[in-house]
C-alpha cells in the first residue's frame, strides 16, 4: 500500500469513528457505521461485521480452540468444552475456529456440535494445514466436524500454500466452499501474507493482534481494508498470558465509558473497533468466559484516541 | 512458503498442563493393575541390577521390554497421542526400544548389570531410584493430585529417566545403542514441559547430560569396551 493509500485509510477510518460517535455516547467512544443490531430477538445485541467480499455479517467476536479444547477422549473435559460452547451460542457467537494443528480440539468441537444440535448456527471455519494431500486432510477434517462444507478454509501458516491455495478456489467455484482465507500467527511471514494478499482474492486473513502485538496496524490492517479482506484476529490474549498479568489490575477510569467488566473485554473492544478487524477469536475453558467475551460485542466501542489509551495503560502494566 | 522449521517449541504445545496430567489420572485409574505390575516390575529390575554377581540379567532385560511395550501402547498410544498429533512419530522409537531389549536379553552374552562403584554406577542408581520413588510425588510439590503421578513403567518420563539409570548400570561393548531412544524422548519432553512451565523439566535435560558426560567416561575408562567372557557371565564377582 502506497504511503497515500495508508494515509486514505487512516482518514476513513477516523471518519468512521467519528460518525458513529455522534451525540448519543460520552466522548471517546463510538457506535461503528459497519456495527449493525442482530435480527433474532431472542439473542443479545451483539455486534456484527461485515465480510467485505459477500457483504454477509456475522458476531464481532468469535471461538478459537487452540489448546483450550484439545482435551483428547476425556469425556469429562469434552462435556466442559461443549459447555463452553453452548454459552458462546446463547450469547450470539457463531464463528468457531480450529485446525488440524490443534490435536483432538476439531473431534471435541464435533461432539459439542452433536450433543448442541448446533450445526445450523456455527460459523464453521478451519484451515488446511499439510505440505501433503491437502484434499484427504480437509475430507478428513470434515468427518471430525461432522459437516458437508465449511464457511471458511484458511491456509494454515502459509504452508503449502502453492497447492493449498489453488485447491480451496477450485473448492470455492465449484460451491463446496464459502470463503477462503490464509493465516499466521506470532506476527511470523507477515511480508509472505501481505505479498499474498496483494495478488490473490482473498475473503480472509487471520493474524496476531492485541494491545501488545501491534505489528499488523502498521501495513497489514489497511492493506486488509483497501483489499476488502476481513481479518480474523488470533492470540487477543497472548495465549492467555495478557489478561494473567492484568489479573488484579483496576481498569482504568475510561473504561467505565465502554461498559467494561473485565480487561478481557476491554482487550475485545479495543481490537473490534478497529475497521479493519472482523473477528477476534479468544479460547477458553470457561462458559463463563465465553460468555464474557461476547458480552464485549455489546455497548459501545473506544475511538482512536481511547484505542491508544488502552494500547498504552495496557503496554504499562504488562 | 512456510515450512516447518518456522515454528517455535510454544507453537507446538497443543494441550494444557490440566489437560495433560488429567491423562495420568485417567490411565492411573482404568488400569490401576496393569500400572501397578509395571512399577513392581521396575522394582524387581533394580533389586536384580544392584544384587552384586546376581545372574539374572535376562530377566531385567525382558521387564525393561515389557514396561516399553506398555508404556508405548497403554500410554502414548491409547491416551497421548489423541492430543500429540507427533505421537504416531515417536512411537516407532519405543518399537525400537523392545525389540533392542529383547534382542539383548536373547543373545548369548547378555549385558552384564551390577554395582561397579564408580560414578556411573551412582548416577544410575540414582536415576533409577529417582525415577521408581521420586518421581511419582513431583507433582505433589506442584500442587497435583496423587492420582495423577507419573509411575515408571506407565509414564514415558520416569520410563525413560529409570531406564538411562538402568543401562548407566550395565556393562557390554553394545549398550550404547540403548541409550538414543530414552535420550531423546527426555529431550523431547523436557521441551514440552519447558513450555508448560513445568520445574520438572530441568531434571529431564539434567538426566541427558549426566548420561551423555558417564556414558562418555566410561568409554574412556574402557568400561563398556571391554567384551564380557564367558567366565564373567559364570562368575559375575570375578
Amino acid at each position: 500500500m502506497s504511503d497515500l493509500d495508508r494515509r486514505k485509510f487512516l482518514k476513513s477510518a477516523g471518519a468512521i469513528a467519528a460518525l458513529g460517535g455522534l451525540g448519543v455516547l460520552g466522548a471517546g467512544t463510538n457506535r461503528p457505521a459497519f456495527a449493525q443490531s442482530s435480527t433474532k430477538s431472542d439473542l443479545p445485541d451483539i455486534i456484527q461485521k461485515t465480510i467485505p467480499s459477500t457483504g454477509e455479517t456475522i458476531p464481532a467476536v468469535g471461538l478459537g480452540s487452540w489448546i483450550t479444547f484439545n482435551v483428547g477422549n476425556d469425556m469429562e473435559l469434552r462435556d466442559q468444552c461443549a459447555d463452553v460452547m453452548s454459552a458462546f451460542f446463547k450469547a450470539g457467537g457463531r464463528m468457531i475456529d480450529s485446525s488440524p494443528m490443534y490435536g483432538s480440539a476439531q473431534d471435541v468441537i464435533g461432539y459439542g456440535l452433536d450433543a448442541l444440535g448446533a450445526h445450523d448456527k456455527v460459523f464453521s471455519t478451519d484451515k488446511v494445514w499439510t505440505s501433503g494431500d491437502g484434499a484427504d486432510q480437509i475430507a478428513e477434517t470434515s468427518d471430525r466436524w461432522k459437516v458437508e462444507q465449511f464457511d471458511l478454509l484458511q491456509v494454515h501458516n502459509l504452508l503449502g500454500i502453492n497447492d493449498n491455495l489453488p485447491l480451496l478456489f477450485r473448492m470455492k467455484d465449484a460451491g463446496q466452499l464459502r470463503y477462503v482465507g490464509v493465516t499466521t500467527s506470532h506476527g511470523r511471514r507477515t511480508d509472505d501474507l501481505m505479498a499474498v494478499m496483494k495478488n490473490e482474492r482473498l475473503d480472509f486473513v487471520q493474524v496476531t493482534y492485541n494491545p501488545v502485538d501491534r505489528k499488523v496496524e502498521e501495513y497489514l490492517l489497511p492493506l486488509a481494508y483497501d483489499r476488502g479482506i476481513a481479518v480474523i484476529v488470533n492470540r487477543p490474549f497472548r495465549g492467555g498470558s495478557l489478561t494473567e498479568r492484568l489479573e488484579g489490575q483496576p481498569l482504568p477510569e475510561f473504561a467505565r465509558e465502554l461498559e467494561v467488566k473485565s480487561w478481557a473485554q476491554l482487550i475485545l473492544k479495543y481490537l473490534i473497533a478497529h475497521p479493519a478487524v472482523t473477528c477476534p477469536i479468544p479460547a477458553t475453558t470457561k462458559p463463563a468466559h465465553a460468555a464474557e467475551n461476547m458480552a464485549a460485542a455489546t455497548g459501545p466501542l473506544p475511538d482512536d484516541k481511547m484505542r491508544e489509551q488502552i494500547a498504552a495503560v495496557i503496554g504499562v502494566l504488562v | 512458503m512456510s515450512e516447518w522449521w518456522d515454528y517455535g517449541l510454544a507453537d507446538l504445545l497443543l494441550f494444557s498442563p490440566r489437560v495433560y496430567y488429567r491423562l495420568f489420572e485417567t490411565m492411573n485409574s482404568t488400569w490401576w493393575l496393569v500400572v501397578a505390575s509395571a512399577v513392581i516390575a521396575g522394582l524387581i529390575a533394580s533389586g536384580l541390577a544392584l544384587r552384586h554377581g546376581f545372574r539374572g540379567n535376562r530377566v531385567i532385560l525382558v521387564l525393561l521390554a515389557l514396561v516399553w511395550a506398555w508404556c508405548g501402547y497403554g500410554f502414548l498410544w491409547q491416551y497421548y497421542q489423541p492430543i500429540n498429533w507427533a505421537i504416531p512419530y515417536l512411537l516407532p522409537g519405543f518399537a525400537l526400544q523392545v525389540v533392542l531389549f529383547a534382542i539383548f536379553a536373547a543373545r548369548p552374552l547378555p549385558l552384564r548389570f551390577g554395582w561397579r562403584g564408580d560414578l556411573s554406577s551412582y548416577v544410575g542408581l540414582t536415576l533409577v531410584a529417582f525415577a521408581l520413588i521420586a518421581y511419582p510425588f513431583i507433582g505433589l510439590i506442584e500442587g497435583r493430585d496423587l492420582l495423577q503421578a507419573e509411575l515408571f513403567g506407565s509414564a514415558a518420563d520416569p520410563t525413560a529417566l529409570g531406564t538411562l539409570g538402568f543401562v548407566l548400570l550395565s556393562r557390554g561393548t553394545w549398550r550404547w545403542v540403548l541409550l538414543p531412544v530414552p535420550l531423546i524422548w527426555c529431550v523431547i519432553s523436557a521441551g514440552t514441559l519447558w513450555v508448560m512451565d513445568q520445574q520438572v523439566a530441568m531434571v529431564m535435560l539434567a538426566a541427558v547430560w549426566i548420561t551423555v558426560f558417564c556414558g562418555w567416561l566410561d568409554l574412556k575408562n574402557g568400561v563398556t569396551t571391554k567384551r564380557l567372557t564367558e567366565a564373567e557371565i559364570r562368575d559375575p564377582a570375578a
